[in-house]
């Protein structure tokens, strides 16, 4: 059977019961998903199970995609729910990280070239991991995904507004927690 | 964003942005026939619900098993012999008349 061209019509397909044409949904938009949820997750299980979350939600609300926006678009909604669902279901157990360890060598004005981009990455997942689910949802889309307010405030269906309010409180306590200067 | 405060701090976490944007994280091991993985869980989610008891199978299997050698172990399966519980009620009955000074 010849596997459909445009996203709309696999969707079509794959609603009317053709399990090749989501597969073929799956197999195009992956890298996207797990590219975005990688943001979130803290290892590649938990990216697995982002991703395979993502893409059942995919399947079963696919009727309620109404081919007015692009494929993508309404997937990347749905990507980030979860992963916005993730973020608050683990906030309890990451509250009572401590950060002092790895920020010491980084705070160090000292150190010549400054930290590589990987332990970059490995210190600011430690301090977002200590910002609210909202915050931290937000600054990621803003900052790592280099996302406009307008884009974020479509994906989480959030106001403008408040966006910059959650982009502007993140950046307040990620400088106090990098720095050093929090207390708790 | 037009509420960014650019003192030393601010650059400080600006370069920590533009450093962790660069880390792209790894998913190949992820992306590895991940297709099929998610066919397969979409599937296990239609199956009907005797697909289930066939699962069970070999746990009720088991049961039976394990309750059959219990009842074969621990449960006498042929009455005690007629005669020993005769003679066993007869030594009874004479040990009471004779406490009893019957």
């Amino acid at each position: 059977m010849a596997v459909p061209n445009e996203d709309a019509d696999l969707v079509r397909s794959a609603i009317a019961g053709d399990d090749e044409a989501f597969t073929e949904l799956v197999r195009r938009h992956k890298g996207t998903v797990l590219r975005s949820a990688a943001r979130f997750a803290r290892n590649p299980a938990e990216l697995e199970d982002l991703g395979q979350e993502t893409f059942l939600r995919v399947y079963r609300d696919l009727r309620s995609f109404r081919g007015d926006a692009p494929f993508g678009h309404w997937l990347s909604r749905i990507t980030v729910h979860v992963c916005y669902d993730a973020l608050r279901k683990r906030r309890r157990e990451e509250k009572d990280v401590s950060l002092e360890v790895l920020a010491a060598p980084v705070a160090d004005p000292s150190t010549e070239n400054g930290p590589s981009a990987q332990l970059a990455r490995i210190i600011l997942d430690r301090a977002m991991s200590r910002l609210k689910p909202e915050d931290r949802l937000v600054i990621t889309l803003f900052e790592l995904e280099d996302r406009s307010v307008r884009e974020v405030a479509e994906l989480t269906g959030w106001s403008e507004t408040r966006v910059k309010v959650r982009a502007f409180r993140a950046r307040q306590a990620l400088k106090r927690y990098i720095g050093g200067d929090d207390e708790r | 964003m037009n509420d960014k405060r650019h003192d030393r701090r601010d650059v400080e976490l600006d370069r920590f942005f533009a450093l962790a944007r660069k880390a792209s994280p790894d998913i190949s091991g992820v992306e590895r026939n991940f297709e099929t993985r998610v066919m397969a869980r979409i599937r296990e989610g239609r199956e009907p619900w005797y697909a289930w008891a066939w699962r069970l199978a070999p746990i009720f299997l088991a049961l039976t098993i394990l309750l059959t050698g219990w009842s074969i172990f621990f449960s006498p399966l042929h009455p005690a012999d007629p005669v020993t519980t005769l003679v066993s009620g007869t030594q009874e009955v004479a040990l009471l008349d004779n406490l009893t000074g019957e």
